[in-house]
């Protein structure tokens, strides 16, 4: 048994003290740059925002999470903004996640002080094949949800609809249909949560469902 | 100092090796990957061979100084391990100072954990050799292999765009080859600079 373990020790040594020096310097820099990365990441978020949201002065975080549930089920805190022109709250800006053809599918969604329209999403990180599901990057496609209710959305093909109507109709992307079922999906699976949520804690008037 | 079998000065030999005898990407034919990938404009390309030069060096020094401790079964876990960890503090660090660039290289960069011109490094020379001479093979490998991804993306940006460095270099007349910041274009630019180099090898010869 001792011998066993003069043996492992012996061969094992170097690997368990190189992985926990790997483990500490990791960590270091992690802790180091952790919070630049995060600032980052909202930094990105807020810029798409302001296109979505031009009378946005400034963007806050909520002063209390939100909690939603994520596509795979499991509860997440929501990334949401109040856009803010002085005083005055203007809009909201969020992130929903999709489900895309290759990877996951990151938007800013901007919505109005009431959270009843849309003004817009934009795409905050997608690994779309270019040519085909990156154009939900598109005017084509993000147009349709300028304006467009903040409820349920249902997707047609291409010809069953006008893209021109500004409605909760979204017409699809000619051979791009899984990365344009992940934008509506992921409208649809966020809003309803935000909306309930933010009534639930009077930031917004109960009004029209999602 | 030291000196190779047949009198040279190692670190002469080293830098020799890593510019041109062994240049990994046209004459060993090794980190395809990134260099197919990356090389459709210069700066994404020179971005992809800094951090290489960084992961190289910082891994080598470290395989070098467990040189003495190192066992045959583990040795491939332990050169992993030490990789693995400098590309992720690259990552980390492109993620917080340049995160456009980190963005464009997207999957790249945690990538070349398994770029096997790092690793190849590793059992080759550091495992074998001191730290000092370790550094110098890194920095000579790593910068050999940021020409070559250079030299193609010079190539791709120019005729892909007109453009080097985003400043127009090709008259506006030219009508920019939109099939060189596509992988087409990464296939047929390095297939035509080895036929090139491979040319030039042999008319030496």
């Amino acid at each position: 048994m001792l011998d066993n373990l003069k043996i492992f020790v012996r061969e094992s040594w170097l690997l368990v003290t190189a992985a926990l020096l790997c483990g500490l310097l990791l960590a270091a820099t992690n802790a180091a740059l952790g919070p630049r990365i995060e600032m980052n990441k909202t930094l990105k978020l807020t810029n798409l925002a302001a296109d979505l949201l031009p009378e946005a002065k400034s963007f806050a975080p909520l002063s209390e999470p939100i909690e939603v549930k994520g596509l795979d089920g499991k509860p997440e805190t929501a990334v949401i903004f109040k856009a803010i022109d002085g005083d005055k709250l203007v809009g909201w800006a969020f992130k929903v996640t999709g489900s895309g053809f290759a990877d996951k599918i990151d938007l800013v969604v901007g919505a109005d002080a009431s959270f009843s329209k849309l003004t817009g999403y934009d795409v905050v990180a997608s690994s779309e094949t270019p040519g085909f599901g990156d154009q939900i990057k598109d005017s084509y496609y993000r147009s349709q949800f300028a304006g467009a209710p903040a409820g349920k959305f249902s997707l047609v093909g291409t010809g069953a609809a006008s893209p021109t109507n500004i409605d909760s109709t979204i017409v699809a992307i000619s051979g791009a249909t899984i990365s344009s079922t992940a934008v509506v999906q992921a409208m649809n699976h966020y809003l309803p949560q935000l909306k309930e949520q933010l009534q639930q804690k009077g930031l917004i008037a109960h009004g029209s469902n999602p | 100092m030291a000196a190779t079998p047949d009198g040279k000065n190692v670190y002469t030999e080293a830098v020799a090796t890593g510019l041109w005898r062994e240049i990994p990407v046209f004459r060993m034919l090794l980190g395809t990957c990134p260099t197919l990938a990356v090389t459709a404009a210069v700066k994404p390309a020179l971005t992809m061979g800094l951090c290489v030069i960084f992961v190289l060096v910082c891994s080598n020094i470290m395989v070098s100084l467990m040189r003495k401790g190192l066992r045959p079964h583990v040795r491939i876990l332990l050169f992993t391990l030490t990789i693995a960890t400098f590309v992720t503090i690259a990552d980390l660090f492109l993620r917080a100072y340049q995160p456009a660039m980190s963005q464009a290289l997207g999957p790249y960069v945690p990538l070349i954990i398994v770029n096997c011109v790092i690793i190849w490094r590793a059992e080759a020379c550091a495992s074998k050799s001191g730290v000092l001479l370790s550094i110098v093979d890194g920095l000579a490998m790593g910068t050999g292999f940021t020409i070559a991804l250079c030299t193609l993306a010079v190539i791709r940006e120019i005729l892909g765009t007109g453009r080097l460095f985003e400043i127009q270099v090709l008259p506006t007349a030219f009508p920019a080859w939109a099939a060189m910041g596509m992988p087409v274009g990464a296939f047929l630019t390095f297939g035509f600079v080895l036929g090139f180099i491979n040319l030039m090898k042999r008319k030496r010869a």
